[in-house]
């Protein structure tokens, strides 16, 4: 189960997850599902990914709004032949995100690729 | 940055197949994975699902809110959200949330202003105010 509310202070209420966490969190796993779904119509493969993300919530007129999320990924590879279609399907995931696509702000992607 | 904004973090990591961990700092870890009719695996949160619960939560936490401002007490709020996710021209998209709460309160000269309170959290929810789609609600509020 995941505990949902806004943060009063209380230290029961520390480990709530908020609506906020979970409207960048919803974006950001729909970016790693993308992403393992261009890999495998690519027929390549990754070591690891993984993604930080940021989303920026503002006042806007008389109420709030996310205005923005800021997305950082890394990807581990074996070689270094697989980079450009690594990044192909980066970039893939990343216009094809479906949750992304239904929020109203920009989504930017910085992206590592890196071989080890 | 102004007292007017405030940021989110979260973190995801791949582990295997569809499948991977959501932290965000100083709460429990969640896996998360694509959803079954998407390849995902069944039983297991998907993002889908993260996207329409931001909304619901958001309605409860800004009902709670108003309530407060109002000064009104309520002794049981539930809410319902359906998201619908459609195929649009450039892939699939959510088209419509559809929030259906029922509050219960004490007595009858509660009932407006809690319907009030439903009316306003919809208005000023800001989750709902970031996605692009229409939020639609069915507020029921009962005595009980």
């Amino acid at each position: 189960m995941i505990k949902s509310g806004s943060p009063s202070g209380g230290s029961e209420e520390v480990s709530y997850h908020t609506p906020e966490d979970l409207f960048v969190a919803s974006a950001t796993i729909c970016y790693m599902n993308g992403f393992l779904n261009f890999l495998e119509r690519m027929h390549i493969d990754s070591n690891s990914f993984e993604c930080n993300a940021v989303g920026i919530l503002e006042k806007i007129g008389r109420s709030f709004e996310i205005t923005k999320i800021e997305m950082k990924a890394k990807v581990v590879i074996e070689s270094e032949e697989l980079r450009s279609k690594i990044e192909r399907a980066l970039e893939l995931a990343a216009k094809y995100c479906f949750v992304g696509n239904s929020m109203k702000c920009p989504i930017t992607h910085e992206t590592e690729v890196i071989v080890e | 940055m102004s007292e007017e904004s405030h940021e989110y973090q979260v973190k995801v990591d791949w582990t295997h197949g569809r499948v991977g961990n959501l932290s965000v700092e100083g709460k429990p870890k969640i896996q998360i994975s694509a959803p079954p009719e998407f390849d995902g695996t069944k039983g297991i949160i998907s993002p889908e699902d993260l996207f329409v619960a931001a909304a619901t939560s958001c309605f409860m936490t800004t009902f709670v809110t108003f309530t407060k401002k109002m000064r009104i007490d309520f002794k049981s709020f539930s809410c319902e959200g359906h998201g619908t996710l459609e195929r649009v021209e450039k892939g699939f998209q959510f088209t419509k949330i559809l929030l259906k709460g029922k509050v219960t309160v004490e007595s009858e000269d509660l009932v407006p202003k809690a319907e009030r309170a439903m009316e306003l959290a919809g208005k000023y929810c800001l989750v709902s105010n970031s996605m692009k789609c229409s939020t639609e609600h069915e507020n029921k509020v009962v005595v009980g």
